[in-house]
């Protein structure tokens, strides 16, 4: 989190520290402040209309879209394959209470897979979920060409798009690409954790998930976290898009040169975003790689945080990785304020660590 | 051949204006450029079009959506152009995909282009019978409808959707005007339609702190942030009302109450004017509404100004007036529960038929002038920005 955003969170908790909905003064105020950063939010997501519910971080906001757009009746629900846990779990959850729930599969490219998609839209579909960009793999989708598929075969359904991994990283608009709903999360632009929003193009689009006071347009109740929210917008006054893309993309290309000289090393190109990549180390296991290259001060992955814990990684699996290809490779992510002599040692300290780890185990 | 994407825009009115036409559009222009601040574009100017290019593709529906909020604009296309004559349009018409049934509309504006508007529609046509199977022509009801236009700039534009803008005249055209903005739903509506018909726009709000909350004001600054969409900026005027009402309370017949209110509104809203040389002000009064709405009501809260005073929601319905609040995004806010400075001291019995003799009367016991001169000194400004 940049340091700022701590001192923006101690003044709005401990300074100006009042509930947005009392009637005081001073809570006129917290509450201007709070609409100023749900448009600053608006803006940067490319939105002219709609709004932004703030929420604690986009498993919520993710909870919140599909729980929210859930109806009676005899509606179906298609969900990627790709799907972070925040997404994939409630789906599953659905197919339980027995909602009618499809999955599609990924491309070799490890994006939804369009022609199986257009296969289980129709009228009955209510809503489509599809990430913008893959934790696992950086693999960006097409949601316009997934929205343009929407409005030609199911009108009426919703399309959420989780840009968890996306949301100040590339450069896209709401706008542009049509969507109904959007998640993001605050710590993944170096905000602070435990705060998040939903962008939805029309507040009637959804109904609450929980009830209470009403706050967030009756769409999330509970005080607003009000000194999280203010240092998310301390956040997003301090990155440049498209400066750190450049960067980033310039760090990607420079890690990748030196990891690709070895030539056990396998990177796995998705054509997506320059901020993650997965490596594959043939014949080293990826935790193995994982606690050598520890001790040596470079912290990689195995598959993104929220589904580290398990085995396997259904993401790769299902682009059509076999198991030992999955069990040896490992996540990388960047950010654009690691500079390229830092990237360059990370590189080479992974080659000389998995060359090691080669002749150790042979 | 060189082909690109490009926003061609179409305007309204402004055609009628004679010599200021010129005027009228670079006022347009100068808008346009306003409203997409912040995005990368150019603009080029040909007769009877306006051209937006060299944007960037993510952007396009941003810039769409903003330039629908432009007033004087009637239409948008989303169309190709292309450079150099008949060969090329040609070229580019045969690569189009078509299904269904279709005509060709075409325009030649500039007629030393070869090809009348007639050949060129019949030319086409052929072009797309034949680069296009299960395609056929429907004069009347076609599925797609293929606009060509030749325009003086030596360009043609190819384009198959029509966007409805906002219409009106550009801001500013007409001059400058002051809203008495209340909270409530009709003034914002009242102003979007005079920047519509091209006023560029202040409003005054009244409050009564501590008997409204800072919240109804903050409302009142969220609704003046809410037109911006439309009118660029707003300059707000925040006039405390407190003492005024309560000098009224103490002094006047609670059945005048009321009236006596909207008459010293109107004075101030007429200083202010006066001030910042505003030529006229608007109000959201719909006939018959409350009570302080009726002929007779009117009458009097307007015979202590000489300004004219707009009220372009007069003949409106309620109902009327929501839809277009929802319209222009301002109901939501609208609708938020908090008092406004007409719902303090509010008589039980507000008359309904007030005359100007008996309001001049109570007015005698007041210190009227120094009341306005007070409240204005002591007013609140601040410049709403979208």
């Amino acid at each position: 989190m940049f340091k700022e955003c701590v001192e923006t969170y101690s003044f709005y908790a401990c300074d100006e520290f009042y509930n947005p909905s009392a009637v005081s003064r001073k809570s006129a105020f917290v509450h201007a402040k709070l609409d100023e950063v749900r448009r600053d939010v608006l803006k940067k997501l490319g939105a002219v209309k709609g709004s932004v519910i703030f929420t604690g971080g986009a498993t919520e906001s993710n909870n919140l879209a599909i729980y929210g757009s859930v109806k009676n009746g005899d509606f179906e629900y298609v969900f990627s394959s790709g799907e972070h846990p925040s997404v994939y779990n409630v789906a599953k959850a659905l197919e339980l209470e027995g909602k009618k729930v499809h999955f599609v599969n990924l491309d070799k490219d490890g994006r939804v897979n369009l022609s199986e998609l257009e296969k289980v839209v129709n009228n009955k579909t209510r809503l489509i979920n599809c990430m913008l960009v893959s934790n696992e793999t950086g693999a960006i989708n097409d949601i316009k060409k997934i929205v343009e598929l929407k409005n030609r075969l199911a009108p009426k359904a919703l399309v959420h798009v989780d840009a968890v991994q996306g949301f100040m990283k590339i450069r896209f608009s709401v706008e542009d690409l049509g969507v109904d709903m959007l998640s993001f999360s605050a710590h993944k632009f170096h905000g602070p954790k435990g705060v998040g929003g939903l962008y939805v193009r029309s507040m009637q689009l959804i109904k609450n998930i929980v009830e209470g006071g009403g706050q967030e347009f009756g769409l999330r109740s509970g005080t607003e976290n009000i000194p999280g929210i203010m240092a998310m917008q301390t956040a997003l006054s301090k990155i440049d898009v498209k400066e750190n893309y450049k960067h980033v993309s310039k760090l990607k290309e420079k890690f990748n040169e030196i990891v690709g000289q070895e030539s056990g090393i396998k990177v796995l190109d998705f054509l997506g975003s320059p901020y993650i990549e997965v490596l594959i180390f043939s014949g080293v296991k990826g935790e193995t790689m994982l606690h050598a290259l520890e001790e040596k001060g470079v912290i990689v992955g195995l598959g993104s945080a929220c589904s580290a814990k398990k085995a396997g990684n259904r993401i790769l699996e299902n682009i059509g990785y076999n198991k030992d290809e999955i069990l040896s490779s490992c996540r990388v992510s960047f950010n654009a304020y690691m500079s390229e002599s830092e990237i360059e040692e990370a590189g080479k300290i992974i080659a000389m660590v998995y060359k090691d780890m080669l002749k150790r185990l042979s | 051949m060189e082909e690109r994407k490009v926003l061609l825009l179409k305007f309204g009115e402004l055609f009628l204006k004679g010599k200021n036409k010129r005027d009228f559009e670079r006022l347009l222009m100068d808008n346009i450029r306003r409203k997409l601040t912040g995005y990368d574009f150019s603009m080029e100017y040909t007769s009877g079009r306006i051209v937006i290019e060299n944007y960037e593709d993510i952007e396009e529906s941003v810039i769409v959506e903003k330039l629908k909020t432009v007033f004087g604009l009637i239409g948008i296309a989303k169309a190709v152009e292309i450079d150099g004559g008949y060969e090329n349009i040609k070229k580019y018409v045969s690569s189009i995909k078509l299904s269904g049934t279709f005509r060709v509309s075409a325009k030649r504006a500039d007629k030393r282009f070869p090809l009348t508007s007639v050949e060129l529609e019949r030319n086409l046509g052929e072009v797309l019978l034949n680069s296009n199977e299960n395609l056929k022509v429907d004069l009347h009801t076609p599925k797609t409808i293929l606009y060509v236009e030749v325009r003086f700039n030596g360009k043609c534009y190819i384009y198959h959707e029509n966007i409805k803008c906002a219409g009106g005249l550009p801001l500013g055209s007409g001059g400058e005007a002051l809203l008495l903005l209340s909270g409530g739903i009709d003034s914002p509506v009242a102003g979007y339609l005079m920047a519509k018909r091209g006023l560029k726009i202040q409003a005054v709000h009244f409050h009564s702190y501590p008997y409204t909350s800072e919240q109804a004001k903050e409302k009142v600054i969220t609704l003046a942030r809410e037109l911006t969409d439309y009118v660029d900026e707003i300059k707000l005027h925040i006039v405390s009302f407190t003492k005024i009402q309560e000098q009224i309370h103490m002094n006047c017949d609670s059945e005048y109450m009321i009236t006596i209110m909207r008459r010293i509104m109107m004075r101030i809203a007429e200083k202010i004017c006066e001030r910042e040389n505003l030529g006229a002000i608007i109000t959201g009064e719909s006939l018959g509404q409350v009570a302080s709405q009726t002929m007779q009501s009117i009458n009097v809260t307007n015979s202590v100004v000489s300004l004219p005073v707009f009220r372009p929601l007069i003949a409106f319905d309620k109902e009327d007036i929501m839809d277009i609040a929802n319209k222009i995004g301002t109901y939501e806010t609208s609708i938020l529960p908090y008092e406004d400075c007409c719902t303090v001291f509010l008589p039980k019995h507000p008359v309904i038929k007030p005359t100007i003799k008996r309001a001049e009367h109570l007015e005698k016991f007041l210190n009227i002038d120094a009341l306005v001169k007070e409240a204005i000194e002591t007013e609140e400004v601040m410049l709403i920005k979208g």
